[in-house]
């Protein structure tokens, strides 16, 4: 039980650290920003596991976990899930997410949402859609899987080995290419 | 001090996200493309989970160690889960790696123009507008697309995000 205590706990602490770096720090590479900051938490997760006592002054016998190793990966382990599973997709959905950006904008268009284009046009605050795929492929030119060649864009031998294993996965599970 | 046999106990967990996991992937091959499918799919195994570890619990120590056990089993299965989800939504739906494909398929180079043209125009809105749609986030009637309560509510909680978080448009 110590571990879910500890683990839920820092996932708080690293959601207002989040929340003020972003405020208050603000940069580009901010999924970096997070991670950097997940390790910091971590960090002081394990300190405040070992340093508090094995009950954490409250906790009944039937609810301690044993080998007190086993306590600790827990923690680490439900500590982890909740950043890369929770606040970063979190992140991810509310700054890339592309349905929900088309939610929001009918939410905001008055008083009906209009066709689909008039979505064309006013996807993302007004920016449109070419720039909501300028937005992916600047990521993928950032991330060096791909390069730009004159008016082309090619796969460089990162992006390769990825598509390759995507492109696996799409046959697996018997997906047309979008 | 009883507690629960922690190579038993992990054992138990992955065993039936595996499970699940080829469920979901089996059924996904034979068309069931919806996320009720993984829910479903999960909520049956994740019950198959707990009802595993109450029956070793019961065998082992007559159930002295049954609540906590029944707690990590939960625990552990919904962080699997989380880490599960959007690893799965990426492959399907991310248009960075639609892009790599499609960059792949076509010997590893494109024109620039050509990828604008197919992930920027109206077609790929109206593929996500009907997914939107059958998930009942969305309706559409003479009128136009307008959003059901429940897309209100999702949009308003992710603009609220956006707001504290200072995101900017995004999507």
């Amino acid at each position: 039980m110590k571990a879910v205590i500890v683990a839920a706990a820092m996932t708080l602490v690293l959601l207002v650290v989040v929340t003020l770096a972003f405020r208050f720090h603000p940069t580009e590479a901010r999924a970096k920003q997070m991670t950097l900051l997940y390790f910091g938490c971590a960090l002081v997760a394990v300190l405040a596991w070992v340093i508090t006592p094995v009950d954490l002054g409250f906790l009944a016998p039937s609810l301690l976990i044993a080998p007190q190793w086993l306590d600790l990966l827990l923690m680490l382990f439900f500590f982890s899930s909740a950043f890369f599973g929770g606040v970063l997709q979190l992140y991810n959905l509310a700054d890339r997410g592309f349905s929900l950006r088309i939610l929001i904008d009918l939410d905001a268009a008055k008083p009906r949402g209009g066709g689909v284009e008039s979505l064309v046009k006013t996807y993302g605050g007004g920016q449109g859609l070419t720039w909501m795929y300028g937005k992916r492929l600047h990521g993928l030119l950032a991330g060096e899987f791909v390069r730009r060649d004159g008016d082309e864009v090619e796969l460089t031998a990162r992006g390769r080995r990825t598509a390759e294993i995507f492109e696996a996965a799409h046959r697996f599970l018997r997906l047309d290419a979008q | 001090m009883m507690s629960p046999n922690p190579v038993m106990l992990s054992l138990l967990i992955v065993a039936w996200f595996s499970v699940f996991v080829c469920m979901h992937v089996l059924g996904f091959r034979h068309g069931r493309r919806n996320a009720r499918w993984l829910v479903t799919s999960y909520i049956a195994c994740c019950a198959a989970t707990l009802l595993s570890v109450v029956a070793m619990s019961l065998w082992r120590d007559g159930g002295e160690t049954m609540a906590l056990s029944l707690l990590i089993a939960a625990l552990s299965s919904a962080c699997l889960l989380v880490l599960y989800t959007p690893a799965v939504y990426t492959v399907l739906t991310s248009l960075s790696v639609a892009t790599l494909i499609l960059l792949y398929r076509n010997g590893g180079r494109m024109p620039e123009a050509a990828l604008y043209s197919r992930f920027a125009t109206d077609s790929i809105l109206r593929q996500r507008l009907c997914v939107l749609i059958g998930s009942g986030y969305l309706i559409e009637d003479a009128e136009g697309t307008r959003l059901t309560p429940r897309g209100r509510l999702i949009a308003r909680a992710f603009a609220a995000v956006k707001e504290l978080w200072r995101l900017g448009p995004g999507g």
